[in-house]
Order: structure tokens, then sequence, then C-alpha cells
């Protein structure tokens, strides 16, 4: 039981990191200005380092398949990352956004991670400590900067907001079957309180930039992904990640 | 990457300008000897306007290339087999925006703003690499690159790096320390297909095949065909000929690919034991010019996509604009 | 079609659309100084185009300090510094030879040599 929960939730950290830093890589070289394309370049790589970091922690456990594998020929269905990051890159006002959401709530799992019974999982995040104190001073920095940055550049942050705040939320879809195991066993301290202390990570950022946080009363959380029901991006998305790796499973690359 | 050994003069302007090179004979004079004793040249020193004038070419030309050259192998990014290549392919073509960075500097150090280089870029006034102009087809094509026009681009570049002009040089020097990543991933790549299954290898083949005449064709005319000026040598602004490199290059990467296995289009490459230089066919020079004036196969969609990530950046770099604030270029 | 997949997604604009970029529009330069280990100089490495000192350092840090070992980093205005003019290297010329400040001109070893020399005799030692 214990084993299948941690299965669980490593892969769904993992398919986020995967999936997202996959989508924010497709900004390298097509940035805004080169000196944030370097910057953005990077914690993209971070991310599918993360990924591939987790992998190799399933790799190691019963029944765990090799990361390449695991990561670039699983069925779509098989796939528990949440909607958020499957969406593609509509512009840097949305990328940024879901970058300052997803990276807060990242660098809050991994801090509670520090303490997770799991060691594995306790290693990893004292080792990504730095990285993702980067991540978010430059979206922290980035999303205050341009919510002071004149009308035009104001509103584009808080339509972004409006538009990913539910995505957002679907970060912290809690695993039905596994989450009171996982508390329990003391391996994180589930969704419900991340996301209460993620929460408490953006508000203020949020209200130093003059951004209004949408009535989470009204918002219904995009759900689904931790299941396996993703949005119809993820797909082709999936496709196009392993089209060469897919040629010849088999072979070295 | 990818300085190329071609500097592509503009049509009206092929020869160094003669009148240039007699304004202020003493401070010339001390120029010259300056270079002459292997001195470098810095920003705040006085330069012939010529000087300046080709210096800023060369630099902001293989600034070009550097973020068109990250095109070609973006094709490729989204679909990397694995997690080693994936990362490895993102983290070079990065690295390639960083040499275009690092670039872009040292040529406003010049006086060229950045603007008006990316403006030059953006309406065909200053060229970039003709070996961009290609399109990246295969999974092997990154391979080819990474590793064969990397390696080429290095050997340019090491040659540059010891040039008379200082932010250009420093420029070069970590930017070497980074090509020799790319080589060795591009050369890690190619070798795992190079020995992988017969349809990697097949598809590596047909790459390489492709890929043969723009290489030939990286370093530029023959010496005698460019009008190549003596006065760029002295002053240490081109660093060696055109045949030079090229010989240089098929010496240290030829054997590289026969080793594996491959093979390459030119019945007649060869190294003349004799001579001890290498022998080929004509790389079809007329392509080559014919590239260069728009007419290669990715010409367009390489402007279009850089127009394209100016175009949609630019709300951010408004936004964040300070016209007030006094201006400066980079001081070294 | 492209071949990138990237570029499809992209809705690329008309080829022959005039785009130009506007001056100051990639924001002010600011210096780089990189420092390697604890207890060593900050090294002048290069610069970044920022719109303010926070983002200079931000973008500072990817650009000069993704690979190299680097424990912290300086950024400042290109405009804010002060530098000699490349044509005053002469007041610097004469340095080396000013030989009262240096070590080395100071004979210590040959004055004590050359007292034990002449000391030598006239004083008994007992
Ligand atoms: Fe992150
Ligand atoms: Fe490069
Ligand atoms: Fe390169």
């Amino acid at each position: 039981m214990l084993n299948k929960a941690i299965t669980d939730l490593l892969t769904k950290m993992a398919d986020d990191e995967l999936i997202l830093g996959h989508r924010n890589s497709e900004w390298t070289g097509l940035g805004p200005v080169m000196e944030e394309d370097i910057a953005f370049s990077s914690m993209a790589q971070d991310k599918i380092g993360h990924s591939w970091a987790l992998f190799r922690i399933l790799e190691e456990l019963p029944e765990g398949r090799p990361a390449d594998l695991n990561a670039f020929c699983r069925p779509e269905a098989a796939f528990k990352c949440c909607h958020l990051v499957e969406y593609p890159n509509s512009g840097y006002d949305f990328s940024l956004m879901r970058h300052f959401l997803f990276d807060q709530a990242e660098a809050v799992r991994y801090e509670s991670l520090q303490e997770s019974s799991f060691e594995p999982l306790q290693q990893l995040s004292k080792k990504v400590k730095g990285e993702l104190k980067y991540h978010t001073l430059h979206a922290n920095a980035w999303i205050l900067q341009l919510s002071k940055a004149g009308e035009e550049s104001y509103d584009r942050m808080q339509t972004a907001l409006n538009e990913i705040m539910a995505l957002a939320a679907g970060i912290f879809e809690p695993a039905r079957d596994y989450e009171q195991a996982l508390i329990d066993e003391k391996v994180y301290p589930g969704e419900k309180e991340l996301y209460n202390r993620w929460l408490d990570r953006i508000y203020p950022v949020l209200v130093k930039a003059s951004l209004n946080l949408p009535d989470l009363n009204a918002i219904a959380p995009a759900y689904g992904g931790r299941t396996g029901q993703h949005t119809p991006y993820l797909g082709p998305l999936l496709k196009e990640m392993g089209e060469v790796f897919n040629l010849d499973t088999a072979a070295n690359w | 990457m990818y300085g190329g050994g071609y500097i592509f003069e503009e049509p009206n302007n092929r020869q160094v300008r003669e009148e240039m090179l007699h304004d202020e004979p003493e401070k010339l004079a001390a120029f010259e000897e300056r270079i002459a004793r292997g001195e470098k040249i810095e920003p705040g020193d006085w330069m012939p306007a010529e000087y300046r004038r080709q210096l800023i070419r060369l630099i902001e030309q293989h600034a070009h290339s550097e973020i068109i050259g990250a095109l070609p192998e973006g094709t490729w990014i989204t679909r990397a087999p694995g997690f080693k290549r994936k990362l490895a392919l993102i983290a070079k073509v990065q690295d390639e925006i960083g040499h275009g960075q690092l670039l872009y500097n040292a040529a406003e150090t010049l006086g060229k703003t950045r603007e008006a280089m990316i403006n030059d870029l953006l309406s065909g006034k200053s060229k970039y690499s003709n070996v961009f102009n290609y399109p990246a087809k295969t999974w092997a094509d990154v391979t080819v690159i990474g590793f064969l026009i990397d390696a080429a681009a290095i050997v340019n570049q090491v040659a540059n790096s010891k040039g008379s002009y200082g932010p250009y040089c420093r420029a070069l020097e970590r930017i070497c320390y980074e090509e020799s990543f790319h080589l060795k991933q591009g050369h890690d790549a190619f070798i795992e297909l190079a020995t992988g299954t017969p349809a990697q290898k097949e598809m590596l083949q047909d790459a390489l095949n492709r890929w043969w005449k723009p290489i030939m064709h990286f370093f530029g005319p023959p010496d005698k065909a460019s009008l190549h000026s003596e006065k760029l040598m002295q002053w240490k602004v081109k660093m060696a000929s055109n045949d030079d490199m090229r010989n240089q290059f098929l010496d240290m990467y030829v054997p590289k690919i026969w080793e594996l296995g491959l093979t390459l289009p030119d019945p007649l490459l060869r190294k003349n034991p004799e001579t001890g230089r290498w022998e080929y066919s004509d790389p079809d020079w007329d392509e080559f010019f014919r590239v260069i004036n728009g007419g290669g196969p990715c010409n367009e969609e390489r402007l279009q996509v850089r127009k394209w990530a100016e175009e949609h950046g630019r709300w951010v770099r408004k936004a964040l604009m300070k016209p007030a604030e006094k201006h400066s270029l980079p001081v070294a | 079609m492209s071949l990138d997949p990237r570029v499809n997604r992209l809705k690329l604009g008309d080829p022959n659309a005039v785009i130009k970029v506007e001056e100051g529009e990639n924001w002010n330069v600011y210096e780089v100084f990189h420092q390697e280990k604890r207890g060593a100089h900050h090294e002048h490495v290069g610069c970044v185009h920022a719109p303010d000192p926070q983002l200079a350092l931000i973008f500072a840090k990817e650009q000069f300090a993704r690979r190299k070992k680097c424990v912290n980093l300086w950024v400042v205005k290109s405009a804010d510094i002060l530098a000699f003019d490349v044509e005053d290297e002469d007041m610097f010329a004469n340095n080396l030879e000013k030989t009262y400040r240096d070590a080395s001109g100071f004979k210590v070893m040959e004055k004590i040599n050359k007292f034990k020399q002449s000391s030598k005799g006239t004083t008994d030692v007992k």
C-alpha cells in the first residue's frame, strides 16, 4: 500500500516537472530578450532535471521501469500531471504567471519534503533547494515588475492570473486512495496543507503587485490530471516528445 | 557557435577604403605598432574608422549567427530522445543564445547598439552564417550540426580569439570553452547513431550527405576568389585564410567520420600526401552565393521566426523601458 | 509548414513585415563581477542588459554563473563606472622605477655583509 502511494506521489511530481519543463523549454531561443531567454531556459532544464531525478527514484522501487522508458513511452492515461502544465504557451504573460504559481507550489512541496520519512525524497528536496530559491526569486521579480509597469502590462498579468488560478489550484488535487497513508506515514503533509501554505506564499506577492486574487470559493480547481484524465493538449505533446525515442525504444540514442 | 570564416561584404564596399588609412598617420602608426607587438586594442583606444567598421561587421554577423543558429537545432528541442539528450540539447541551444549575448555586447563597445544590430538582422541588411539557412530534417541532423558545424566553428573561433580586439577576444575565450561541450555532446550523439541500429546508421549517413555541402561552404569561398584584405590580416581582424581553416577542419574531422565507417559524398575528397593539403570537388559556390542572397531553403523562415520573437517580446521590453535613464554602452 | 513543431505553434507573421526594435528597448547595460570563491576578489566577466539592478543580478546569475564555480555576483550600471582615458596610460608609466616603494629597493643583506666584512678583526669576540 505505502509503496503504491509513494509511487503515485513520485509519478505525479515527476510528470508535472517533465511536462512543464518541456513546455518552458520551447521558449529557448524565442524569449523576449536574450538574458531572460537564458534564465528561463535554465529553469526549464532544472525542472526536467528534477523530473529525471524522480524517475530514477521510481526506477529503484520494486517494479520500477527505466527512467527514459517511463517518461518517453508511457500511455497518456498513465500520466498523472495536472492540467496546468499541459497547456501550450500562449504568450510570455501566460508562461510567466504559470511559472510563478507552479514554482511557488514546487518550492512549498519540496520544503515540506525536507522532513519526509521517505529518504530519497528527503535527499532530493535538499539538493534542489537552491535552484528553487532562484526560480521563485526570478518569478517574484517578474510578477512584481510587470504588474507595476503600466496599464497594458498590469492587465496582462491580471488576465493571466484570472485564467490560470483554477488550473493552478488543480496542482493540489488530493490522491484519493493514498493521501491519508502518505500523511500518516509522514511522507509528506498532504495536498490540502500544501495548498494552504502555497496561498500564504503567493498572497503577499500578489498584494505587493496590486493583483487581485480571484475568489477562491468561486473557482473550481482543475482536477482530473492525477487520475489520468487530461486536457486535449497532453496527447499531442507526448507524441511529439517521444517521436524520436519511439522510432526504436530498444535502441540507444 | 558559429563565426564562419566568411565576413559578408556589402556589395559596394568590398575594399578597405583607402582614405581611412590616411587620416591621422601618427596615430595610425602607433595603432599598428601596438597590434604588431601583440597588444590588444580596447574600446576607448583610437582606432581607424575602417578597423571599427570591419570589426562591428564581423562581430555583429557572428552574434547573429549564434541566435539564428539556435533555430535549426531548436527544431528538435521538443523531440530529443531521452533525458540526457533532451537536457544537453536545451543547454546547448541556450549556450548559443548566451554566445549571441556576449558577442552583441562586444560589438556594442564599438558604438553600435544592440537594437541597431537586431534591426539590421531583421531587415536583411546584416547577414549571418549561411549554414543556418539549411533545414534540420531528422534527429541525425542535430548530431551532425552539434559535432561538425560546432567543430568548424571552433576552428574559426579559436583563430579569431587571437585577434587584436580585446572585448571580442574575451568573449571568444568564454565561447570556446562552451564550444568544447557542444562538440563533445554532438560527437557523442553522432557516435551513438553511427554505432547503432542499421536504421540509425542510415539516418546519420543521410544527414551527413545533406550537410556536407553547407559544411564545405562554412569557411567561405576559396582564397583566390575572395577579395580578402591584407589590411584585415595585418590588423588581426581576420586571423586565418578560408582555405587554411577549411584544410585544418578537414584534417581534424574527416578521419573521425571515416573511422566510424561513414562515407562523405565527394569521390575526390582525399589528403594529398605530397602537399599535405586536402583536395575536394568544387562544392558549388554558385549555390553558396544564391543562399546568401536569400535563395536558401530556410532563409525566410529564420528571419520570420526572429521577427516573431522580437514582436511578441516587445510588450515585455517596453513595459520595463526607462527612457529617462542615462543609457550607456558596455565599458569593456 | 515548418519542420519545427514549436514554430508551427507560433503563428508567424508576414515575412515582408517590417519589424523594428526601438532604441532603449533592450534596456540599460550593467557590468557583472563574479566571485569564484569566498575570499577571492570579484572579477569583471561581462555585462547584461536589464531594466534595473534586481533583474540585472537575476540575469547575471544564469548568464555568468550557470557553469562556472561562483559564490557571489555584483552588478553595477555601466554608466556609473569611472575609468581613466586609455590615453592616460602614461600616468602609470614610471611606477616600476620608484623602487623606494618596493622591498627590492632596499639592500639590507648587502649592508649587513659589508658591515661583517669590515668589522672582522677589529672587534674581538671573547
Ligand atoms: Fe522551478
Ligand atoms: Fe556558439
Ligand atoms: Fe556551439
